[in-house]
């Protein structure tokens, strides 16, 4: 902690961004709210019984919770796809950087840094000692490579579930409609696999590092916080005379 | 009492002269080479020697616990409180998951609509008080059509007075809402149900990835929950140390 009251604060994220964070979690909370509630038959649900008869009974029926979905999916795809195209130079590809785990090497440093991170969540492996961690721990950095990949097949899967009929005859060519049944799979399996981390990001953010949930709504964060949690970051800033 | 809709066919005054299926294709303008209900011919030789030909009026069977309403991801396959089972068209995006799931055959992709066709007991001819379009053809009165809930019913009078038998097996048993008269005949193993199937999809779906997210989220939720936990035992622990190390 800063041996002064008032610690140093360093500017890391643009209102922009901060935005495009809590856009994307209010829409996914709607569409997991939406999806959930649409998916009815008791082989195929993903939810108990109760959720999908609330919801398509609330909504007055599923064709409507259907559009809902939809709509909130299309604004989802729409305000990153502009996101991306305006700031892919400033924000994204900086980003995409600092997070994507694409060699084994990287997959194998991250993952030893999560495990060791969670193992002293539970009183564990206290003697060993997390290697320094860049912008981005190993977890952040695994997570969002999930993320990633998985928001794109969600984007591709969905826009196929919900204009494939309107576009294909499924009775013409039976390609078509075995497509959307597996895409259907590959919707279910990416939202399942990003709520695993979701639920891990949520925690530390609210339980073990508040201050990093106070950043992602001012966008400035301590430099002893940097220094503490993400030594690498902090000695490249140091080189470039942010801090 | 709410109504509950079952149909009888009588397979001894069935001649097999296809009406109902007319009828049906009529009433529901389905494409060429599509029906929503058949007539099966079985042949086969009897114990003396002399062949024999049976004859099975068939469609949905409107089963108590339909395989295909479980295997519809949009809910566009429902059953009515009458016991109807229907398809909500404007749902349906026609992804076939629910066509293998029926034992009984009874639906089809319509390739004009793109979504699926089934006998749907011809609810808004019902609705309206009519009976359905392959009842009223029937030539033979081999079909009767009615409410099983009211005594008075013709139904409710043939049911109680034969012996009527359901397409069902040891395997597939499912309460078909559609009975049989056979003079005691035993029902060919041709017009039997096959066990349903599904979709390779819709079967990974129910034992990969529900149970594999069930499990993924859940036990996410509750090794934080055990994490937050534990954070707030070592946090009260470590207040009574230092108030201890201050009252000393």
């Amino acid at each position: 902690m800063s041996d002064t009251n008032t610690p140093q604060m360093v500017k890391v994220r643009e209102k922009k961004t901060i935005f495009l964070h809590w856009f994307n979690a209010t829409c996914w909370l709607l569409l997991l709210l939406s999806g959930f509630g649409m998916i009815s038959g008791d082989f195929v649900r993903l939810a108990p019984a109760f959720w999908p008869e609330f919801m398509q009974g609330l909504f007055n029926g599923n064709d409507n919770l259907v559009w809902v979905h939809a709509i909130v999916g299309l604004a989802w795809v729409a305000v990153f796809v502009l996101f991306v195209l305006l700031n892919f130079k400033s924000v994204v590809w900086p980003f995409l950087k600092n997070v994507l785990v694409l060699t084994p090497m990287a997959a194998l440093r991250d993952t030893w840094s999560m495990v060791v991170t969670l193992a002293h969540l539970f009183g564990i492996m206290k003697n060993t000692q997390v290697p320094p961690q860049g912008r981005y721990n190993g977890a952040q950095r695994l997570l969002g490579t999930m993320i990633i990949f998985c928001s794109l097949l969600l984007a591709a899967s969905g826009a196929y579930l919900f204009f494939g009929p309107m576009v294909f005859s499924f009775a013409d060519d039976a390609l078509c409609g075995a497509i959307f049944r597996w895409a259907l799979v590959a919707h279910a399996a990416s939202v399942f696999l990003v709520l695993v981390g979701l639920v891990a990001h949520i925690y530390f953010a609210v339980v073990e590092e508040r201050e990093s949930l106070e950043a992602m709504k001012s966008g400035n964060i301590s430099v002893d916080f940097i220094k503490h949690h993400n030594e690498l970051w902090y000695d490249e800033l140091k080189r470039e005379g942010k801090v | 009492m709410v109504a509950k809709y079952v149909m009888l066919a009588d397979t001894v005054r069935c001649i097999d002269c296809k009406a109902c299926v007319i009828s049906c294709r009529a009433e529901w303008e389905t494409p060429m080479g599509y029906s929503r209900d058949w007539v099966k011919q079985v042949e086969f030789i009897k114990a003396n020697g002399m062949p024999e030909v049976m004859l099975f009026p068939g469609r949905c069977q409107h089963c108590d616990e339909a395989p295909c309403i479980e295997a519809c991801p949009s809910g566009a396959a429902y059953k009515r409180e009458d016991g109807m089972v229907l398809q909500d068209d404007a749902i349906c995006s026609g992804c076939e998951l629910c066509v293998p799931a029926c034992p009984y055959d009874a639906r089809w992709l319509n390739p004009k609509t793109n979504t699926i066709s089934k006998c749907t007991f011809c609810q808004p001819r019902v609705d309206k008080g009519l009976e359905p379009a392959c009842v009223q053809t029937c030539v033979g009165r081999a079909l009767i059509f009615g409410n099983i809930n009211d005594p008075n019913s013709e139904v409710s009078r043939l049911l109680a007075e034969k012996e009527w038998v359901k397409l069902t097996t040891d395997e597939v048993n499912i309460g078909p809402n559609h009975y049989y008269y056979t003079a005691g005949e035993a029902i060919p193993a041709e017009v039997m149900p096959k066990l349903h199937d599904r979709h390779l999809a819709g079967k990974v779906m129910e034992n990969v990835v529900n149970p594999a997210g069930v499990i993924g989220v859940g036990g996410m939720v509750l090794a934080f929950l055990g994490a937050g936990v534990m954070k707030l035992i070592g946090r009260r622990n470590e207040v009574g140390t230092h108030e201890n190390q201050e009252g000393k």
